[in-house]
């Protein structure tokens, strides 16, 4: 039998992981020492490039806490213009910054989003997940996580790059992709090699920053118990007041 | 990355000069040198030599410059829309259309944005290819749609959306109306309609001519107007691809042996400043599920029985 491609490995591992009661982290770091176990000179290029984007601070200049998040118009998956401005004035945003749907992390990610969307629902948050992936791709990512809310497409990563999130992979690490059976490219629709530093924030209905997570680490995503945080501070006033 | 790295990147790659890149930029040119050396050390090499009296782009550098290109001009993008969308005006969206590509393709887009933007106007403008690349030299459309341009100007730019075979279409009274899929030799004794405005209709007409079988007779239409009116009217049949959209009163099928596939792709003109409304338009072309004129249609009556009844 051939060798299995790490995209192959990956599958199994992350439904494994998918299925565990633990926080999102535990979930994540699983399947990160999986990779590392099965494939420890696949990991060893992954730690390189993070050592190279964590060395120069790659995304940290995205918007701080406190600060304005700009205004986006992407569409989702079906094709639909999704403006952040009008998001706001329904409630707080979660913006969930993702690769794509090939990514392990990026679909446990958008899985345990999915998990707690009726929560950020009923406290008057929206959820969205941007990935500069097309909307065939995107809505695969949704699919898998059987998400309620829309996964946006920033082609060429444009928003992103306009908040400092945007990054080229580089030599190494494109190699080791598609040795591994990502075509980003078709899913991105161009061959630039660039993909958003993951990312989450809580903005709230006021447009600025209420919380955020970024890490070019991208086996480490904001933990879900924050975000419902984050948004019960921000959501919750507004829904008791009303409700008073 | 940063986004005002890769604009002082690719004003240095523009002038050869750090300190007219600077003037450019409206920047002290400390602050530009600083910004091009962080960007350098995060794509992990130098991106020019620093040479007198002009600066040049290393092998990086000149593989960096189209991509950082095409990130920042789509980040402008994105700033752009989210401003026209504060001002209230979007702008006049200017785009030219192939005859032979159905307007269809773009209308759920044009809807969009009219949900978004009241102001939105555009300007539509028609023709055969070799038109549409005269549009987008001469300025008069900011995008195209169509099949093959010439590429006689280095400055089209261009994306395929997608490769669609073509179909046969007749009326739904005609003999081959919902009989399935249909080989391409039992076409060749049926009066053809050609579409002689489609840079496929000679690809067409020769394979069912092949075989040196008699033809039942072509007549050559010049819109897809008229075309449908005289399918309407079973004066023959048709040819044509899966993404041109055609009314309830027509049947479709699949040609088996029809080996004729085209690639409908999006231009614009590289270097042009794209209007906030282009550029939009162009990503969402470029993003959209064009599965539908791609994927084989299924074989209708042939849906697999669901699994409860197999294991019944």
């Amino acid at each position: 039998m051939a060798e299995k491609t790490i995209a192959e490995l990956l599958q199994e591992t992350t439904e494994d992981s998918r299925m565990m009661d633990a926080p999102l982290g535990v979930r994540l770091q699983a399947v990160a020492d999986a990779v590392r176990r099965l494939r420890p000179e696949f990991t060893a290029v992954v730690d390189r490039m993070v050592e190279r984007l964590e060395a120069n601070q790659v995304g940290q200049s995205a918007p701080q806490v406190g600060e304005p998040m700009p205004d986006f118009i992407l569409p989702d998956q079906d094709g639909r213009l999704v403006r952040l401005g009008e998001l706001l004035e329904r409630g707080p945003v979660v913006m969930s910054f993702n690769r794509g749907h090939w990514c392990p992390y990026c679909k446990l990610n958008a899985d345990g989003l999915a998990e707690i969307a009726p929560e950020i629902k009923r406290l008057g948050g929206e959820i969205v997940a941007i990935s500069p992936e097309t909307h065939q791709y995107g809505a695969a990512l949704r699919d898998y996580a059987d998400a309620p809310f829309p996964v946006l497409t920033d082609l060429d990563n444009g928003y992103a790059l306009s908040i400092n999130l945007a990054f080229w992979v580089g030599d190494e690490k494109r190699e080791a992709m598609k040795e591994s059976g990502f075509d980003i490219e078709t899913y991105n629709g161009n061959d630039t090699w660039t993909l958003p530093v993951p990312a989450t924030f809580v903005v709230g209905r006021d447009g600025l920053v209420k919380a955020r997570y970024i890490d070019p680490d991208y086996r480490r995503r904001m933990e879900l118990d924050a975000i419902v945080t984050a948004v019960t501070a921000e959501g919750g006033g507004e829904r008791r007041l009303r409700s008073a | 990355m940063e986004m005002h790295q890769i604009r002082y990147f690719l004003a240095v790659s523009r002038t050869l000069n750090f300190t007219r890149a600077a003037d450019e930029c409206n920047v002290a040119q400390p602050s530009l040198t600083r910004a091009i050396k962080q960007l350098e050390a995060e794509l992990g090499g130098d991106l020019f030599r620093r040479e007198r009296p002009a600066a040049q782009l290393t092998e990086l550098g000149q593989r960096m410059h189209p991509l950082l290109k095409q990130c920042y001009e789509a980040a402008v993008g994105a700033r752009s829309l989210a401003t026209s969308f504060k001002g209230g005006k979007i702008g006049t969206l200017r785009i030219a259309i192939a005859d032979a590509v159905d307007i269809a393709l773009l209308i759920p887009h044009l809807n969009q944005l009219k949900r978004m933007f009241n102001a939105l106007e555009f300007r539509l403008l028609r023709g055969n290819s070799k038109e549409i690349g005269e549009y987008l030299k001469k300025g008069d459309a900011e995008l195209g749609i169509a099949v093959e341009i010439d590429r006689d100007w280095d400055r089209l730019d261009s994306w395929p959306l997608f490769t669609e075979s073509f179909q046969l279409v007749v009326n739904r009274c005609h003999p081959l109306a919902d009989s399935g899929p249909v080989d391409v030799e039992a076409l060749r004794q049926q009066p053809s309609l050609s579409r002689g405005y489609c840079e496929y209709a000679e690809r067409v007409s020769a394979a069912l001519r092949a075989g040196d079988v008699d033809s039942g007779g072509s007549h050559e239409v010049s819109c897809e107007h008229d075309l449908i009116k005289l399918l309407e009217a079973d004066i023959g049949m048709a040819i044509m691809p899966r993404s041109a959209s055609t009314p309830d009163t027509l049947r479709r099928a699949e040609v088996e042996g029809l080996d004729i596939k085209r690639t409908v792709q999006l231009y614009g003109v590289a270097g042009r400043e794209r209007t906030a409304v282009a550029s939009a338009v162009m990503k969402m072309l470029r993003s959209a599920d064009w599965q539908a004129f791609t994927q084989p249609a299924a074989p209708p009556n042939d849906a697999k029985p669901p699994l409860s009844i197999i294991a019944a």
